[in-house]
């Protein structure tokens, strides 16, 4: 580790030695969004050279999950990316669920998409207001929390928690839809509307914000596919690659998804696509709630599960990317292994890459637009 | 003038300057959480006091009791010496501003060159924080507000020069005063002509440079947060780290009543004119001072201190709404666009003063500044933001070009340019 970071020096025709100066950002550091570390290379504000460290955070949630019966395994999921934990959670029952070969019943899979765009909206918006935030501007971020917190306060109702909700099952959800909710949510619905437009107002036409991302951080589509990048990132630079849209699964198959593509590739464009998917969230919950069907929430499923021996692997489009669960079943209780495809931690492997020749207040742009969570880095 | 009244003009100065310093952060520090929290869709404090009015007395009563921590590292002796070299500039650039015909310390002739001159002091308290903490952040901090601080000193002074220009012609003797009271009087006598109407380009640019002087949001880079974590103030703790604080919140009033003073016509307003009007008249030299003068002098001092707290007031909408700028964009406004401009302005200003005949000589300045407002307003929003509206941004345009010649280039050439190795890599998978 130490003759990693080992300083360069170099001499000029004077014989004047400038040295390049070596910069922990992190793992304490107020802008990278938890326990990452960042060893920067200084060249003057200029970084040549990027590395991160990770770890941080990790807390064994696979092998913790090889250690659970299936059921039991879905809330530690909750703690993998801590900002989406119904996506995170419908992955993993989704992928249990392709295991045993069990199908939701429809008013299930509507409300698993329901509260899925719900929890997709709400990652968003933490992610615009903390790159804000990064930005020196304060308030946006408050807005935010604003919006957020009726979305947490829903999801207390409906799954008796407003943060780790352990709320899908494996074959449908946990509760139905309690009295007076969906109306609670086509209130919030409405609100956010308006606040959607505020955030916009205040934040898109702002030339000092156009100014500090657009042309940083350039990812061209053959960088984002050789690098694995999905979601935001990927369709911010011209991929047209949505796992809603791609390779629909549970209500998407009926509810269509209208896919958020720019072309911009920078940092300004991850901005827009987050931006403009919440929009997409905003009708995919009407349409979905229009066509709610009527009907069991849960197909009967035994207490302790079974899967026949096999290996399956289960995609859903997180709020960051493709969220993938590998699951090998040996036929007992417990998944004899468990890997999560974490699109944090796949998105992470280009920041050097964008890193490099940037100045050093790019940084934090630059990390703020990947949009990382740690918790799914290190899991 | 007679021995009582300088002794009760001093300490009255002195109470009220040392009321104002110590109270202004207090104010400024509940305000600015009150107001935040407003705009932000929150409460803020309100534990402590009614509305939370005695929050910040808690928090300075924190700050005097808390550990004086230093890093084992530190150059000590400028480490100390820094927080005091960065607030005694500020204390003493208080001695010259006029807050009312008779709560003015000093009336001193050069008061523009040595307002200029104090907050160019600042700069080196600034650095030596930042060398002196040993602290690579610090550094980087302090280095930043070395390159920020120098380069906004120019387009400040610059700035100010158009009020100076133009109490030259309004003083009708043709020479100009660079006296913050003399350019008080200027802006009052016979009528309201307060140089804001006459100059906003240059109140503007004073403004923004005021910010950056200050280190306020979009310019705050030297404690950028996001970045570096606090800048220069990373090592600094307790006490001294509110002398940073305190000296910061000076600085803000200060820069506030010199635009006050130079621009917003000072103490004048209702009521304060018309008496210093009829005072002047009927001048009772030898300084004996009845009851319509106090009521004049407090007047006036309201007057003063509304101006400046809602200059104040504009300093936190500005930081409750823009984000930062970066360092290198930083010095590419204050050089590229803001010198430029002032410099013009300057030219523009004095060409007017001398060309156009004299009833209408003030009318076609202002117009004139007015109209160069407009233009700076209309070329700072398309020199530093690109359309958000549609258009593809240059380096997508480059790389679809280039795409569209490499097919150009590929139909034409070989076929080696297809992947024969993609295939057998997926079989072995």
């Amino acid at each position: 580790m130490a003759t990693q970071f080992q300083n360069s020096t170099s001499e000029n025709p004077e014989g004047l030695k400038t040295e390049e100066m070596i910069l922990n950002m992190g793992p304490q550091h107020p802008s990278t969004h938890g326990v990452l570390r960042l060893v920067l290379s200084l060249d003057g504000e200029t970084v040549t050279h990027c590395t991160p460290v990770i770890g941080y955070l990790h807390r064994g949630i696979e092998k913790i999950l090889e250690n659970r019966p299936y059921m039991g395994g879905i809330r530690y999921m909750d703690n993998a990316d801590y900002l989406s934990p119904m996506l995170n959670e419908t992955a993993y029952a989704g992928a249990v669920e392709q295991l045993m070969g069990i199908e939701p019943p429809r008013r299930a899979q509507y409300i698993r998409l329901i509260t899925n765009e719900m929890q997709r909206i709400a990652s968003h918006l933490v992610a615009v207001g903390t790159y804000m935030l990064d930005l020196g501007a304060f308030t946006p971020i408050l807005y935010a929390f604003r919006d957020r917190e009726g979305l947490l306060e829903m999801f207390e109702e409906i799954g008796g928690s407003r943060f780790n909700v352990n709320y899908m099952r494996v074959g449908g959800v946990l509760h139905d839809i309690p009295v007076g909710w969906l109306q609670r949510l086509e209130t919030w619905l409405d609100n956010f509307d308006k606040s959607w437009q505020e955030l916009n107002t205040l934040i898109t036409g702002n030339e000092i914000f156009m100014k500090r991302t657009q042309g940083v951080g350039y990812i061209d589509p053959e960088q984002a596919i050789a690098y694995g990048m999905t979601g935001p990132i990927a369709r911010a630079s011209g991929v047209r690659y949505d796992l809603r849209v791609n390779k629909p699964y549970g209500a998407y198959h009926d509810i269509k998804t209208e896919m958020v593509v720019r072309e911009d590739g920078d940092a300004f464009g991850r901005y827009m696509v987050r931006l403009y998917e919440m929009r997409e969230s905003v009708r995919l919950i009407r349409t979905a709630m229009a066509q709610l069907p009527g009907g069991p929430i849960c197909t009967r499923t035994p207490i302790a599960l079974r899967p026949p021996r096999g290996e399956t692997y289960f995609a859903v489009e997180s709020s960051k990317g493709e969220l993938g669960i590998y699951l090998i079943s040996d036929g007992s209780e417990y998944p004899w292994r468990a890997k999560i495809r974490g699109p944090s931690f796949v998105n992470l492997q280009i920041v050097p890459e964008l890193m490099r020749g940037h100045k050093m207040g790019d940084v934090v742009a630059i990390l703020g637009s990947i949009d990382l969570v740690l918790g799914e880095v290190d899991r | 003038m007679n021995i009582g009244f300088e002794i009760v003009h001093f300490v009255v100065n002195l109470l009220f300057f040392i009321l104002l310093i110590s109270t202004n952060a207090v104010i400024m520090v509940y305000a600015e959480r009150k107001v935040m929290a407003y705009m932000q869709d929150r409460i803020g404090p309100k534990h402590y006091g009614p509305f939370g009015l005695l929050q910040s007395t808690y928090d300075v009563m924190k700050l005097l009791l808390k550990e004086i921590v230093r890093s084992r590292d530190t150059d000590n002796s400028v480490f100390i010496v820094a927080p005091m070299i960065f607030f005694a500039p500020v204390l003493t650039a208080f001695v010259m501003l006029p807050f009312s015909p008779f709560v003015t310390q000093s009336a001193l002739a050069t008061g523009l060159i040595l307002y200029v001159a104090l907050s160019s002091l600042d700069v080196i308290g600034v650095f030596m924080a930042g060398w002196g903490s040993n602290n690579k952040y610090a550094l980087i901090g302090g280095l930043r507000s070395t390159a920020q601080m120098i380069s906004y000193e120019l387009p400040l002074l610059l700035a100010l020069m158009g009020p100076v220009m133009l109490t030259s012609f309004v003083s009708h003797g043709g020479v100009g005063s660079i006296s913050f009271t003399d350019i008080t009087h200027a802006q009052l006598a016979p009528s309201w002509r307060w140089f804001v109407l006459l100059q906003p380009l240059g109140l503007m640019i004073y403004y923004i440079c005021g910010l950056a002087e200050t280190n306020r949001a979009p310019f705050d880079l030297p404690e950028a947060e996001s970045e570096l974590v606090a800048g220069y103030l990373t090592e600094y703790s307790g006490m001294r780290w509110a002398m940073f604080f305190l000296g910061e919140y000076g600085n803000m009033l200060i820069v506030s009543a010199v635009a006050t003073v130079l621009f917003l016509g000072g103490w004048s307003g209702p009521g304060a004119d018309l008496a210093f009007w009829h005072r002047t008249v009927t001048a009772n030299p030898g300084g004996i001072f009845s009851v319509a003068d106090i009521i004049f002098n407090v007047i006036a001092l309201f007057w003063f201190l509304v101006k400046v707290y809602i200059l104040q007031f504009i300093f936190i909408w500005v930081r409750s709404t823009l984000p930062r700028l970066r360092a290198d964009q930083l010095m590419q406004f204050a050089w590229l666009i803001l010198i430029p401009f002032t410099l013009a302005n300057i030219l523009i200003t004095a060409a007017l003063l001398l060309a156009v005949p004299q009833p209408y000589t003030l009318w076609v300045t202002g117009i004139v500044n007015f109209v160069l407002l407009a233009f700076f307003i209309g070329f700072i929003s398309r020199a530093i933001g690109a359309s958000p509206k549609g258009e593809l941004p240059p380096w997508v345009k480059m790389r679809q070009q280039n795409l569209a010649r490499q097919a150009a280039i590929s139909a034409v050439a070989t076929p080696r340019l297809a992947k024969p190795e993609s295939e057998p890599e997926m079989a072995r998978r």
